[in-house]
C-alpha cells in the first residue's frame, strides 16, 4: 500500500519542540500545496497542541521522509531546532492502523479523546478545500472517521470522568438531580477550581458565587464564567443557600471546620451539601464529612475517580484494537481491488453472467444445429465490448480528474457495481 | 382452560427469571444485548402476568385473593406494572434489577404452592372485600417499591461518603432521585393502606358484628400505619431529610411483610379464611 506517515507526537517530542511545529488551520493550505506539487499525489495535514502528523502517498515509491520533515520545519522556520529524532515514519499497513489508533482516541496523551476526531475533520477539509486528497485518502479518513465512531459507540473508550474538574462535576450530578436549581461558591481562583465551576455551569448551573481575598481577581473570574462576587469575609453568611462549595485557596488553617459546617446544615435544614476541597494543604477540615448529608471530598478521592476511569478505559484497548484490525483488513482488501487484475477478472465474469444468463433463456427458440452459432457470436461480441475498456484500462495515459489508475478503477467498479458483487 | 391456567403458572417464574436476568447482565455487565432485551421482556412478563390474574379470576369464579399465594401473585403483579410505569416516566432502568427480583420471588412461591380451594366462603365473594384487599395490596406493593429505593439510596449515599467508586455509583441514577421515588412510593403506599384500613373498619362490622380489639392482625395494621404517618409529619413538619426518613421507611416494609405474612399464618384471629 503505497501509504506513508510523518509526524511528532506527545510519544516522540516534548512540548517546547511540539509547539514550535504546530500549525494553526491558516497555515496549513500554502504547506500542503507546496507538498502535493514537490513530491506527493495526495496529503492531509493534522495539527493539533500534542501531534502533527501529514499522511500521504508519494509520486515516487523512493521518497524518504527527511526532506519532508525538513521543509515542514523550514515552513516554521525551525530547522536548526528540530532533528530526525523527533519524528517518526510509518508506510503501508502500520501508517493505515496508526491513523485509527489516532481517530480511535488512544494514542492521545489522555486515553479516549473525543476531541481529535473532529481536529483530524477540520484536516481533512482544509486538503480537500486544497484539492489534496485524493482516491485512497478519501477513503482512508472515511474509513477513519467511521473507525473513531464505532470506538465510540461500540466500546466505553469515553466514559467516565479522567480530569479532577470533570470527576467532581460527575459527582455533583450523582448527589443533585437537577443543577439548574443549584447554587454554587468558588472560593479561590485556582485553575482546577476554575474548571470545575466551568463544567458545572455547563450543566446549567442555577447561580455561581466567586469569593477571594483579593477582590479584583474575583470580579476577573466573574467576568470569565459569569456569576456575582462574594466578599471574602462576608462568604460564610451566603453558606446556607450554597449546594456545592468548591475551596482551592492557599492557607494555613482550615477555611471551613467542622464546627462551622455543623451550624450552616442546621440552618440548611440538612439538604445535601457538597464540598469540593482541591486546597494543598485542605481547606475544609476532614471530620466535616461525618455530618450528616455532606458530602466531602478532596483531591485524593477525585484521583480516585479518575484513575480508575482510566484504568477501565484501558481495559476497551483490546476491543479497540480488534475493531481496527477488522476495518484495516477491509480497507487493504479495497486497496487490493483497486489493482487493475482483478478488476479486469471481475468485469469479464461480470459480462460472462449476464451472456451466459440471457443465452440460457433464448437459446431454445433457436434450431439445434444453430445453437453453437449463437454461443459463439454472443462470446464474440461481449469481447469486443471489453476490448477498448481493457486497453485504456491498462494504458497509462493520464485522463485530467483522474490522475491515477485507481480513481478509473475505482469509477469503473462503481459504474458496474462490482464491489457488491465482491462483497457476497 | 385448566391447562392453560396450569402451563401459565409454571411459565411465569420463568418469564420473570429471564427479565431479571437481562436487567442484571445489563447492569452488572453493561451486556448490550441484555439492554436491548430487558423492556420487551418485562413487557411480555407483565401481559403474560395479567392474562394469568383474569383467566384464574373468570375460571374458578373469584378474583386471586383467597389465600396468600393467590395474593403473593397479584402482589408479584402490581410490584412488576408500577415497577414498568416509573421506568416509563423517568425514561431510567437501571434499578430494574433490585425491584424486579421480588415479584420474581413471590411469584416463584405462588407457582410452586397455589392451588385452588375446594369451597370458598362466601364472604371471600364480597364486592368491598375486593376492594379492601385490592387497596391493601396496592399500599404493600408501593411501601415494597419504597423500601427497594430507600435501600438502594443508602447504598449509593454510603458509598459516596466513603469514596467508593463503583459499579453503584456508575449506574444508579442521583440521590435525590431516588429519595424522591422512594418518597412518592411511599405516600402512594400510605394512602392506599388508609383506604383499605378504613373499608377493613367499615366492612367488618357489618360481617363479623364485633370488631376483636386484640387482634394480632389489626395491631400489625395500626402499627405499620402509625409509623408511616410520623415519618410522614416529620418530613413536612420537622424537615427530616434523606437518611432518617428512608430508614424509617425500611423499616415500616420490615413491620409490613411480617404483618402480612407472619403474623396472617400464625397469630390472626379474623383474617384466616384458609
Amino acid at each position: 500500500m503505497n501509504i506513508h506517515c510523518l509526524g511528532i507526537s506527545h510519544h516522540t517530542a516534548a512540548i517546547e519542540i511540539r509547539e514550535k511545529l504546530w500549525f494553526s488551520l491558516q497555515e496549513i493550505p500554502p504547506l500542503l500545496s507546496s507538498l502535493k506539487e514537490k513530491y506527493m499525489s495526495e496529503a492531509v495535514l493534522i495539527s493539533t497542541c500534542n501531534r502533527t502528523e501529514l499522511y500521504y502517498v508519494p509520486r515516487e515509491n523512493s521518497l524518504n521522509g527527511t526532506p519532508i520533515w525538513k521543509m515542514l520545519a523550514q515552513a516554521k522556520g525551525v530547522g536548526q531546532e528540530v532533528g530526525d529524532q523527533h519524528f517518526y515514519s510509518k508506510s503501508s499497513e502500520e501508517a493505515v492502523a496508526h491513523l485509527f489508533r489516532v481517530s480511535a482516541g488512544i494514542d492521545s496523551m489522555v486515553l479516549g479523546d473525543v476531541q481529535i476526531l473532529n481536529q483530524m475533520k477540520e484536516a481533512f477539509t482544509i486538503a480537500q478545500e486544497q484539492r489534496c486528497t485524493g482516491t485512497i485518502t478519501n477513503r482512508l479518513f472515511h474509513t477513519a472517521f467511521h473507525v473513531g465512531k464505532r470506538a465510540r459507540t461500540e466500546t466505553e473508550i469515553g466514559e467516565g470522568a479522567v480530569s479532577i474538574s470533570y470527576a467532581a462535576t460527575e459527582l455533583a450530578s450523582k448527589i443533585f438531580e437537577d443543577l439548574s436549581r443549584r447554587t454554587a461558591l468558588l472560593i479561590g481562583a485556582g485553575n482546577t477550581g476554575k474548571l470545575t465551576a466551568k463544567h458545572l455551569a455547563g450543566r446549567e448551573l442555577g447561580q455561581l458565587l466567586i469569593t477571594n481575598r483579593t477582590r479584583s481577581r474575583a470580579e476577573e473570574l466573574v467576568a470569565l464564567l459569569g456569576g456575582r462576587v462574594v466578599d471574602f469575609d462576608r462568604f460564610p453568611a451566603e453558606l446556607p443557600a450554597v449546594d456545592i462549595v468548591i475551596s482551592s485557596v492557599e492557607a494555613p488553617n482550615y477555611v471551613l471546620t467542622a464546627k462551622d459546617l455543623h451550624s450552616v446544615m442546621k440552618q440548611r435544614g440538612n439538604r445535601p451539601l457538597f464540598l469540593i476541597d482541591i486546597g494543598v494543604p485542605r481547606n475544609i477540615e476532614p471530620a466535616a464529612n461525618r455530618i450528616g448529608n455532606v458530602f466531602l471530598h478532596d483531591i485524593d478521592a477525585l484521583n480516585q475517580i479518575v484513575d480508575q476511569n482510566l484504568a477501565h478505559r484501558k481495559e476497551e484497548i483490546p476491543k479497540i484494537e480488534r475493531l481496527i484490525g477488522e476495518e484495516l483488513t477491509e480497507f487493504s482488501s479495497w486497496v487490493g481491488s483497486l489493482e487493475v487484475t482483478p478488476t479486469i477478472q471481475q468485469l469479464r465474469e461480470h459480462f460472462e453472467f449476464i451472456r451466459q444468463e440471457e443465452v440460457g433463456k433464448h437459446l431454445h427458440h433457436f434450431a439445434a444445429d444453430k445453437q453453437a452459432e449463437v454461443e459463439m457470436l454472443t462470446k464474440r461480441i461481449v469481447n469486443k465490448l471489453l476490448h477498448t475498456p481493457m486497453v485504456n484500462l491498462k494504458s497509462t495515459e493520464e485522463i485530467p480528474g483522474m490522475e491515477d489508475t485507481r480513481a478509473k478503477l475505482s469509477l469503473l467498479r462503481h459504474l458496474f457495481g462490482l464491489d457488491k458483487k465482491n462483497r457476497s | 382452560m385448566h391447562v392453560l391456567i396450569t402451563g401459565i403458572q409454571i411459565l411465569l417464574p420463568v418469564l420473570y427469571f429471564c427479565t431479571i436476568w437481562a436487567y442484571a447482565r445489563s447492569f452488572f455487565s453493561s451486556l448490550r444485548i441484555a439492554g436491548t432485551l430487558k423492556t420487551p421482556l418485562l413487557i411480555c412478563t407483565i401481559v403474560v402476568h395479567a392474562l394469568y390474574i383474569v383467566l384464574r379470576t373468570f375460571v374458578f369464579g373469584h378474583p386471586p385473593i383467597t389465600s396468600i399465594f393467590e395474593i403473593l401473585t397479584l402482589i408479584a403483579f402490581t410490584i412488576a406494572l408500577v415497577y414498568g410505569y416509573i421506568e416509563f416516566k423517568t425514561a431510567n432502568s437501571s434499578t430494574g434489577y433490585f425491584i424486579l427480583i421480588l415479584p420474581f420471588f413471590f411469584q416463584v412461591v405462588s407457582s410452586l404452592f397455589i392451588k385452588e380451594a375446594s369451597e370458598i366462603p362466601t364472604m371471600l365473594r364480597s364486592n368491598l372485600l375486593g376492594f379492601h384487599v385490592t387497596s391493601a395490596l396496592l399500599g404493600y406493593a408501593a411501601i415494597t417499591i419504597s423500601a427497594v429505593y430507600g435501600f438502594l439510596y443508602l447504598m449509593l449515599y454510603h458509598d459516596i461518603k466513603s469514596s467508593q467508586f463503583g459499579l453503584i455509583y456508575k449506574r444508579l441514577p442521583n440521590l435525590e432521585v431516588l429519595e424522591r421515588m422512594s418518597f412518592t412510593a411511599t405516600i402512594f403506599g400510605f394512602l392506599l393502606l388508609t383506604v383499605a384500613i378504613i373499608v377493613g373498619l367499615v366492612w367488618l362490622p357489618r360481617v363479623l358484628g364485633v370488631i376483636p380489639y386484640t387482634d394480632p392482625k389489626l395491631f400489625g395494621t395500626v402499627a405499620i400505619w402509625l409509623i408511616y404517618a410520623v415519618g410522614l409529619t416529620a418530613k413536612k413538619v420537622i424537615g427530616w431529610q434523606g437518611k432518617r426518613i428512608i430508614v424509617l421507611s425500611m423499616f415500616g416494609f420490615v413491620i409490613a411483610m411480617f404483618s402480612m405474612t407472619i403474623i396472617n399464618m400464625f397469630f390472626s384471629g379474623f383474617h384466616r379464611f384458609y
